[in-house]
């Protein structure tokens, strides 16, 4: 009886014993950033051509896919005088609200011109929710804080061709 | 599958219905028809799908060009088309589902359909309702093969303000010039050049100029017309549709008006088979975004030193309510037909309950006579006589009707019109007479509608009473004993017969002021009716409901925003006696006229409902026989015909004589005019043009050629014209559009200037 | 012309010079026919067309009796019954409706006037091919001669065509005949129910018509010993190509194709060899050499792997390029397809694209094998006859000369470089359809 206890108690001293010489675990956040998972997906990029037109042509295909509707797309037509995108329409409007995004990636998936991107960006709080409403203009910058990536050669799993690093 | 079993009936009945049934086997399944069923019609009866793309009965029969129905039938050396074939009693049909050979020629077609055309569906309008878009995905082959580049052209060419064409994304399946040709019969559209240089034109750089064009963008099964108001507007997911009834003329074509954040987007059919088979005027189907024209009056406006000022809904409502009190009983309503009953309604029962008043100025109305010879329009087409009293162009009145009357004609029909450009010449106000005159004189017309198994009669314009003319021509004819016969009257508001009801429904006393202490006009048709713009210059004070300050801008002392008939919910009766229901598919940016109605009739004290379901119920249990909403259903149904009463009409009398100038004015109000279309910028060339049409005799007389100008004038007004030579008009009459008639009388003088 | 030992019948008259005059072609015996089918009158003279077994002169080789029965009686039709000429002859290496209507417009007049009374048409249309200019005048001053002998007893229209290769289809004639676009109709319905304005019709070729009046002048049974089974009668063969003497010659069926092209066509110039023989026009699957004692009837061609079809032989020697002649074959069936069906307009586009590749040396193996895929995909697909001639055709050459086709591939070009009887020489409509395509649509 008495016996047991004690083996009981060695073990668990045991166990405290040997955490006392492992490292610490806990990583100094937001001074330290771990790298995120090549295939972490994060805040949204809407990208460009090599000619500065936008890859977006407006086709709400990603809003047809996203599962919590927080994409919305108001298409125009292009005109010589005002040409945004390749094709004959663009998106005058491109927004994401980003409180209601679950970070699923079928947008990506579902847009056939490669034109919106899930990035690495998960450093996405405001003071206020309507600071979370992505316009295009800010889909389309360049973010301001980078997110480090990790080398995607550690994992074996390819990265998707149209992920672009951020 | 068994053959379906026939029930019910007795034995000899159903042996005749056997016998004109036929028995195929499509895919290993049995399925009885009726003899001369078309090959795709069967097999979608027997549950198997032959796809098609140029294919569409309501174009006329198939044509076999787009050989995507290609089926294998035993005892044919070659494949058949689907859509070219009528089944025959024993066929035994395999579709691509089971013939091997049938679905290479399917997928033939498929990749010749796709060799050149453009990968652009999510740029496309017509991506995610595109036929070739479907059927590919469910019969195509994911690889092309094609390693040449595909062939580009110029695009979007737009063969009219509102329909643009891409001739790449064309696949050549003549929907379109068939509607053109065979439907509308405007010859607008055909095909130019042939083999891979084919493509769809219009002549030269004509524009599509017809009533109907913007039914080809509804039947183009790729996205190569377009309609230029909704291109890049929403895609077919994005939308909300409401199934609702257009409000702009007493057809009451059936619609799916689809919108996007609150906004209409566009108006397509929704196909009531008694009443459009599917088919819109472009008036129905482009005016939609005048709803939007800056022009449009959003708050109420009051008289104020120099121009109209802006108030608020408190104050207007004080406004109105203080106009009401000091009026004193002597309160005068001007409907415009284009309510529905329950707006009508709503307005009738402020004006005879709230301020004691029962005089009311109606919308040139279609009475009740002709319920006895009550028809669903769609028995024009089996029609075998047709007689239209068209004083005013049916086009002008119920342009649907028109296309009905083509139908008829191509059927088979005699279709005689009688009027100032008919096929029996008679002169303005004279349609009655004409009407006795056939009831009671012997003449090869005459004879010809007594003979026939399937007559109708219509009348378009020349007073509201012509129904009890036409009804007495009707029973002479007895057209209430035969099947398929009846009686038409096209009125000249969407909703003549409904106001009138609502109306009648709302009191049942009769006090008619003699002064007019408040005029109150409902609606931009009635601001625009010189009738009532006479007792507005008598009224001490008037108040309008109006889309757009337009004509009652002028006169009016409180204007009040009104909705449009796309925002609105209720009922509606068309012309033939069909009730209706309008589905509001948006919020209004103006106030609803019920919500601060029930607020001004509970200052009033008047018991009024806001909801347009409680006000129906309200008037159902008053003059409707109590039916429900629920029974109108989405494709509402014809009321039966009424018991045939014998009756006196009135005799009909000669028009009186011209004063001001020898010639008659016909004044008309064209099909594309009116504010729906004047705020539309993309509808403008369809409007009527500064013309004056004339006889060539009374041209001749004046020396007067087509083209040149001419000057019109009656009474010290004069209006500079260019003519028109019209060779079916009566001499004696000039026709001009109702807004280039400034305010020449009915006799005018034309002459060169 | 034809030489003696054989039957001349349907140029009879005609073998020293034209026999256009209404007194010229009396003397010869001309009218003599009509005179005796109206003795006969409409039931006989049905009959001994139908004993005569008078296969179609214009391509499908259908029997004109047994199409004239599918018709209603006269007395049964609705409405009236029609009586079509297809006079709308394009087909490359085709020209005897031509010298038919030059030299004995008086036998076709007769024709129509017999077969009408046999059929008891109540009108009749001539649609001549619109460039035949010359024929149209000849044929309009006979049948003014005839008229004002009163000798036309149903009325005859002569109406010119606006220059589609596709008019000739006989349902697209009807469809120009009644002013619309021609394009074909779909069938079934056959004309013989549902032709002209919706009512019954008899259409038939030149040829064809005017096979009657010699019918009827020598018996039906008599006129089907003539020939060979199934062919009966005489043929008036088109020849043309790399031969000597290159024009219309009078043969009964079943003569070969050696004696044509050797005897009557006087072989081939300098002694060059034969490579191959189209027999019936441009639409008809090429026959390589070794076919040229074949008979020359329908159904030992059809045998052969191709078709008799208008009989127009198109003699091919060793200089040319199969792959040119190919290519030109291409152009021409894409530059004709109506548009109507899409294999046929897509598909004549594609085949020609593909062969202008392997022609000019730019194409793969696999892409040999795609245009053969492509023939077989066109091919039974279409709505009329068009799209599956040009599919037949082209692969045609493909499958009897596959080698020269290889060539082109495996040396980057023609083997033949300039010295092919074709090199350099453009098809007319090959410099049509690039311009046009080349200013609307930029290849």
């Amino acid at each position: 009886m008495i016996g047991s206890t004690l083996i009981t108690v060695g073990r668990s001293l045991g166990v405290t014993l040997k955490q006392i010489f492992r490292g610490t675990v806990t990583e100094q956040y937001p001074e330290y950033k771990r790298p995120v998972y090549p295939r972490f997906r994060g805040r949204h990029r809407l990208n460009l051509h090599e000619n500065g037109l936008e890859k977006c042509v407006g086709c709400s295909l990603c809003a047809a896919a996203c599962p919590v509707d927080c994409i919305r797309v108001v298409a125009a037509e292009n005109s010589a005088d005002n040409r945004v995108s390749a094709g004959e329409r663009y998106a005058r409007i491109y927004e994401i609200n980003l409180s209601r995004c679950i970070f699923c990636g079928y947008c990506e998936l579902a847009c056939p011109f490669d034109a919106i991107t899930l990035g690495n960006d998960y450093e996405l709080s405001e003071y206020s929710r309507s600071d979370l409403i992505y316009t295009k203009e800010m889909l389309l910058a360049d973010p301001i804080k980078r997110t480090p990536v990790a080398d995607a050669a550690l994992y074996d799993t390819p990265t998707p061709y149209y992920r672009t690093d951020s | 599958m068994s053959a379906p079993e026939l029930v019910g009936g007795s034995a000899a009945d159903r042996e005749r219905i056997a016998h004109e049934l036929v028995t195929v086997t499509i895919d290993g399944r049995q399925v009885q028809v009726p003899k001369g069923t078309g090959l795709v019609e069967a097999a979608a009866a027997a549950g198997v799908e032959i796809p098609v793309f140029c294919y569409e009965p309501r174009v006329g029969a198939g044509i076999g060009a787009c050989r995507m129905c290609l089926v294998e039938i035993e005892g044919m050396p070659k494949l058949q088309t689907g859509c070219t074939t009528p089944v025959t009693d024993g066929m035994v049909v395999h579709t691509a589902g089971t013939s091997e050979q049938a679905a290479a020629g399917q997928s033939a077609t498929m990749e010749f359909l796709l060799l050149n055309h453009p990968l652009d569906c999510p740029v496309c309008d017509k991506g995610g309702e595109c036929a070739l878009q479907d059927l590919s995905f469910r019969y195509g082959s994911g690889k092309t093969r094609m390693t040449f580049r595909k062939r580009s052209l110029e695009k979007p060419i737009p063969i009219s303000p509102t329909i643009a064409l891409d001739r790449e994304r064309c696949i050549m399946c003549f929907r379109c010039t068939r509607f053109s040709q065979e439907v509308a019969q405007d010859e607008e559209l055909s095909a130019v050049n042939r083999g891979a240089l084919s493509m769809i034109a219009t002549f030269e750089d004509e524009p599509y100029r017809g009533p109907f064009s913007g039914n080809v963008t509804e039947l183009c099964p790729v996205g190569a017309l377009t309609s230029t108001q909704y291109r890049f507007k929403a895609r077919p997911w994005e939308y909300e549709q409401a199934a609702s009834v257009c409000g702009l003329c007493p057809v009451g074509c059936n619609v799916a008006v689809q919108s996007r954040e609150g906004r209409v987007q566009r108006v397509l059919s929704r196909n009531h088979p008694e009443v459009d088979r599917g088919w819109l005027c472009d008036k129905g189907r482009f005016s939609y975004s005048h709803l939007y024209s800056e022009e449009r009056i959003l708050t109420p406006r009051r008289r104020g030193v120099r121009e109209l000022e802006e108030l608020g809904w408190e104050q207007a409502l004080d406004e109105l309510e203080g106009m009401i009190e000091r009026a004193q009983g002597e309160v005068v309503l001007a409907l415009s037909g284009s309510e529905t009953l329950e707006l009508a309604y709503a307005l009738a029962k402020i004006v005879r309950q709230g301020a004691g008043s029962d005089r009311v100025v109606l919308p040139e109305q279609a009475a009740d006579a002709l319920d006895p010879f009550r028809v669903p329009i769609s028995a024009l087409a089996e029609a075998e006589e047709i007689v239209v009293f068209e004083e005013c162009p049916v086009l002008d009145r119920a342009p649907l009707i028109e296309l009905w009357l083509k139908q008829a004609r191509r059927n088979g029909a005699h279709v005689t019109r009688i009027g100032p450009s008919g096929d029996i010449q008679r002169g303005r106000g004279e349609a009655a007479l004409a009407c006795q005159e056939l009831a009671e004189k012997e003449s090869a017309l005459g004879k010809r509608l007594r003979a026939a198994e399937r007559a109708i009669l219509l009348w378009s314009g020349g007073g509201g009473a012509g129904g009890c003319h036409l009804a007495a021509l009707a029973h002479a004819l007895g057209l209430h004993e035969k099947e398929g016969s009846g009686a038409l009257l096209l009125p000249a508001s969407p909703n003549a017969r409904g106001v009138a009801e609502a109306w009648a429904a709302a009191g049942d006393e009769n006090r008619q002021p003699r002064q007019i202490g408040l005029l109150v006009v409902s609606g931009d048709e009635a601001a625009s009716e010189p009738q009532v713009r006479q007792l507005a210059e008598h009224a001490r004070a008037t108040v309008a409901l109006t889309l757009f300050a337009g004509d009652s801008g002028e006169w009016a002392d409180l204007v009040l925003p009104a909705t449009g008939y796309l925002e609105r919910s209720g009922t509606m009766r068309n012309l033939e006696g069909r009730l209706q229901r309008l589905r509001g598919a948006t919020g209004s940016p103006a106030r609803r006229e019920l919500s601060w109605l029930a607020e001004l009739a509970g200052r009033l004290g008047v018991d009024l409902p806001g909801s347009e379901a409680a006000l129906f119920t309200e008037l159902s249990a008053k003059v409707l026989d109590g039916i429900s909403l629920a029974s109108l259903g989405d494709r509402a149904p014809l009321p039966p015909r009424v018991e045939a009463q014998t009756f006196e009409a009135a005799r009909a009398e000669s028009p009186p004589t011209l004063l001001g100038g020898p010639l008659e004015l016909i004044r008309y109000r064209a099909l594309f005019s009116g504010p729906e279309v004047e705020h539309v910028p993309e509808l403008s060339f369809q409007r009527p043009a500064a013309e004056v049409e004339i006889s060539p005799e009374d041209a001749d007389r004046r020396g007067i050629s087509g083209g040149n100008e001419v000057v019109v004038r009656s009474n010290g007004t004069r209006v500079t014209l260019r003519a028109r030579i019209n060779a079916a008009l009566l001499p004696g009459m000039v026709r001009v559009a109702a807004e280039h008639c400034a305010e020449l009388a009915r006799g005018v003088e034309v002459s060169r200037p | 012309m034809a030489k003696a030992k054989h039957p001349i019948l349907v140029l009879a008259g005609a073998e020293q010079g034209d026999l256009r005059a209404l007194e010229d072609y009396r003397r010869a015996g001309g009218y003599a026919s009509l005179e005796k089918a109206r003795k006969l009158g409409p039931g006989a003279t049905l009959e001994q067309i139908k004993q005569a077994a008078v296969r179609g002169r214009g391509g499908a080789g259908f029997q004109m009796g047994q199409k004239a029965s599918f018709l209603p009686s006269p007395g049964q039709a609705k409405s009236p019954i029609y009586l079509v000429v297809n006079a709308d002859e394009s087909e490359p290496g085709a020209f005897k409706d031509r010298e038919i209507i030059n030299r004995v417009p008086h036998r076709l007049i007769e024709g129509i006037q017999i077969a009408a009374l046999a059929i008891g048409a109540e009108r009749c249309f001539v649609y001549i091919r619109g460039e035949y200019l010359s024929e149209y005048e000849v044929l309009s001053a006979a049948l003014a001669e005839a008229e004002a002998a009163k000798l036309v007893s149903v009325p005859i229209l002569v109406h010119r065509g606006a220059g589609a290769y596709i008019c000739g289809e006989e349902t697209a004639l009807l469809e120009s005949l009644e002013g619309k676009r021609g394009q074909p109709r779909s069938k079934p319905p056959f004309p013989a129910l549902v032709g002209l304005y919706n009512s019954p019709t008899l259409i038939n070729n030149v040829e064809t018509i005017a096979t009657v009046p010699k019918v009827i002048e020598l018996g039906g049974e008599a006129y089907a010993k003539i020939g060979v089974k199934d062919s009966t009668g005489t043929r008036v063969f088109s020849l043309s190509g790399d031969v000597v003497r290159g024009g219309n010659y009078e043969l009964p069926h079943g003569t070969s194709f050696r004696e044509l092209i050797y005897d009557c066509g006087g072989g081939i110039a300098a002694g060059r060899k034969l490579k191959a023989i189209i027999p019936g026009g441009s639409s008809s699957p090429v026959l390589p050499a070794d076919q040229v004692d074949l008979s020359m009837d329908f159904d030992s061609v059809q045998k052969a792997g191709s078709f008799l079809g208008s009989a127009s032989v198109i003699v091919i020697d060793e200089r040319a390029c199969m792959v040119q002649l190919a290519l030109r074959i291409g152009q021409f069936y894409m530059n004709e397809s109506c548009g109507k069906c899409t294999p046929c307009r897509e598909g004549t586009r594609w085949i020609e694209m593909i062969l202008r590749k392997i022609e000019q040396g730019r194409a793969s193996h696999a892409e040999l094998d795609l245009l053969a895929d492509v023939c077989d995909r066109v091919l039974g697909k279409c709505l009329c006859a068009l799209g599956d001639s040009d599919a037949m055709a082209v692969a045609s050459y493909v499958k009897h000369f596959r080698a020269e086709f290889e060539a082109h591939i495996e040396q980057g070009g023609c083997p033949y470089g300039d010295t092919s009887s074709l090199a350099g020489v453009r098809s007319p409509v090959d410099e049509i359809y690039r311009g046009r395509i080349g200013q609307e649509a930029a290849l």
